[in-house]
């Protein structure tokens, strides 16, 4: 067998672990209790769900992403640069089957989302709430996620080879499960509880003409 | 301190182990997006005060124990075991550098509950002995007076007498009453200690002539403060056994910010289907009667420039945003929004039960400095606000940053306004005219 082959069957082998890592978490998750709702609510939980996963989102929704926008729209650029290297994996055996012009665009997107990761990075080691904040963790995460970005790009454009490219993809998924990158595991629930908790109150989504600063 | 009181706080951690802790434990990604959102930062921009640092402490005590990875490389995530030394500044934290406010969870880009795991913080503290005495103490007082309301009840009764004879006096009504724990009373309204959120509140409702009585309890729940869940419930369980026994089919609170966040949120989902009652604030009742025209009220009587407070437990934790500025645009002749307002409103700094812990003093008052400039910028004399705990704090918010400003509840404000029926003057005016008389002006 191919070192190639090797590698793409053993970069398959950790995204299965991955998965059935992430699965299993989930499951214990699911398996603990949701405390219910019984008081009468006062807007539609609904609404403030819907809300919290869509115009929630936006930059100008809240103080905080108002005030730190381009640190909150690197972080969004940097998570879709993410999405977008998952999906190329998925598909990577295919890839010669895939246009030259798709796959110099994917290059570039790639690119960028490395560089804003490493941005980032950066600024954990320049800002003072962000060093005080970060643990190693953040910083092995941030660099393994920003190199299977970079290393990715950089196989789309044909200056490092196929196992370099499933090594380092290997490691991230590995890693994820432990450490840090396994937060996405809990973002949407994170993003319902938050929802319902002010979609029940009628907080959210509100209508505010003289509340924003 | 005992390796039990160790076990005992992280007996308390794993008791409160659900989804949404879980969640709130494992979400935050440390973009530190948070800090401005909390007043304590923008009070003092220190690190500690960045709402994700605060939750990291407890973070770490529990990757010590359920996280795989720290258990094998602690200095990785910064994992720690639970010590007396942290516990004792886990205690801190939660009780002394968190108002609970919920306005880092409105600006989390994740949603993170750091709230909800600073609440966990002071369970586990107070279960281990590490909570507040004082806040420990009023918790107590209250479930002893619900053990037995008769020990206080005929000097309780004696008192409501002589207010109604005020409250004549202040409506110019003889048949105004205050009727206490009155069998099949529509309205169960649950005051605080004193005359002050009882007589504005027994005004209005004899104005309107409402079908109401006044609880033999005070609505405070100083066991939430603790984040005791079994002494909270013992306060709740009070009114809510005073409400069945009377057939009320409403509990009104008075302008008490956790007092109502406790009934309206909390209470149903702890006491399931023996709670029958429709939970409102008087607020949202004063407001209705506007609306209604069922409350006839002159807002020349309130000329001064006035702003609103919106308590967090009322507002962003309660959903009550518009029914003050209904209220205030009917009462007031000149009301300013502070800015920002609504959910997106300040902490005072005193709530959580701060106000009332004399140890937390300095830093209270200095965590209130941002809604002391808020209050500063708007330019108003009077600064509304629908919580007790609230005017407590921005009342000595006004004295520590020379504010000059009097704070008032919203009530106080209606009460003003008044136009009894029949009469062309409002309360204010014929208060007014009769100090006049008696002054021999």
């Amino acid at each position: 067998m191919a070192l190639n082959q090797i590698m793409q069957l053993l970069a398959f082998i950790a995204l299965a672990f991955t998965v059935a890592t992430f699965t299993h978490r989930l499951r214990q998750f699911r398996a603990l209790a949701r405390p219910g709702e019984r008081s009468t609510p006062k807007g539609k939980p609904g609404y403030g769900i819907l809300y919290a996963f869509t115009l929630g989102m936006a930059p100008w929704a809240k103080e905080s992403t108002r005030r730190h926008w381009l640190a909150y729209l690197r972080g969004v650029a940097f998570h879709l640069g993410i999405f977008i290297g998952l999906g190329i994996f998925l598909i990577s055996p295919w890839m010669p089957a895939l246009p030259n012009d798709t796959k110099d665009w994917l290059c570039i997107v790639l690119g960028i989302g490395a560089l804003l990761g490493l941005a980032g990075m950066v600024a954990r080691f320049i800002e003072p709430n962000l060093r005080h904040l970060s643990t190693r963790d953040d910083y092995i995460a941030s660099l393994i996620v920003c190199s299977f970005l970079a290393i990715s790009s950089l196989w789309l454009a044909g200056m490092v080879g196929m196992p370099i490219y499933y090594l380092t993809a290997s490691a991230m998924l590995v890693y994820a499960p432990f450490g840090k990158i396994r937060h996405c595991l809990y973002y949407g629930y994170s993003r319902l509880f938050f929802g319902r908790y002010f979609g029940i109150r009628s907080v959210l989504p509100h209508g505010h003409p003289n509340g924003l600063s | 301190m005992t390796n039990s009181n160790l076990q005992c706080a992280m007996d308390v951690l794993d008791r409160q182990l659900n989804q949404p802790l879980i969640a709130a434990l494992e979400v935050c990604a440390r973009c530190g997006i948070c800090a401005e959102s909390c007043h304590y930062y923008r009070a003092e921009p220190n690190p500690e005060y960045v709402p994700a640092a605060r939750a990291e402490h407890l973070r770490n005590v529990y990757r010590a124990k359920h996280d795989f990875l720290s258990r094998l490389f602690p200095s990785l995530t910064g994992a720690e075991p639970l010590t007396e030394q942290k516990l004792a500044q886990l205690a801190d934290i939660a009780f002394n550098t968190c108002t609970l406010c919920y306005r880092c969870t409105i600006n989390c880009p994740m949603g993170v509950d750091t709230p909800l795991l600073m609440t966990t913080l002071r369970a586990m503290a107070t279960a281990s002995g590490h909570g507040s005495e004082i806040l420990e103490i009023v918790a107590d007082a209250a479930i002893e007076k619900g053990k037995d309301p008769s020990i206080y009840l005929e000097f309780f009764l004696d008192s409501i007498q002589d207010m109604e004879k005020e409250l004549q006096a202040l409506t110019g009504n003889p048949e105004a009453r205050i009727p206490v724990h009155k069998k099949g009373a529509h309205k169960l309204y649950v005051a605080l200690a004193g005359a002050h959120t009882i007589l504005p509140a027994a005004a209005i409702f004899n104005s309107v002539g409402e079908d109401w009585c006044l609880s033999i309890y005070e609505a405070a729940n100083y066991g939430i403060f603790l984040g005791d869940a079994s002494r909270a419930r013992a306060i709740a369980r009070r009114i809510v056994d005073e409400a069945t026994q009377i057939g009320a089919e409403e509990i009104i609170i008075s302008e008490c910010g956790h007092a109502y966040y406790v009934m309206r949120w909390l209470a149903p989902n702890w006491f399931g289907d023996d709670f029958q009652f429709k939970v409102r604030s008087i607020v949202e009742i004063i407001a209705e009667y506007i609306q209604q025209g069922r409350l006839r009220l002159d807002a020349s009587a309130n000329p001064e420039p006035i702003t609103y407070h919106d308590s967090c437990n009322l507002g962003r934790k309660g959903g009550i945003l518009d029914e003050p500025r209904t209220i205030l645009r009917s009462v007031a002749m000149d009301f300013r929004e502070m800015t920002p307002n609504r959910e997106e409103a300040f902490c005072c700094g005193g709530g959580a039960g701060l106000v009332a812990v004399p140890e937390a003093a300095e830093i209270r008052l200095a965590a209130g400095k941002p809604k002391a400039e808020q209050v500063k910028r708007t330019g108003a004399q009077v600064v509304a606000a629908a919580c007790e705990n609230c005017r407590l704090q921005l009342g000595d918010l006004s004295g520590h940053f020379g504010l000059g400003v009097g704070v008032v509840a919203l009530a106080d404000l209606v009460v003003k306004a008044m136009r009894l029926p029949g009469q062309a003057e409002s309360i204010e005016e014929k208060m007014r005219s009769e100090a006049r008389v008696r002054s021999g002006d």
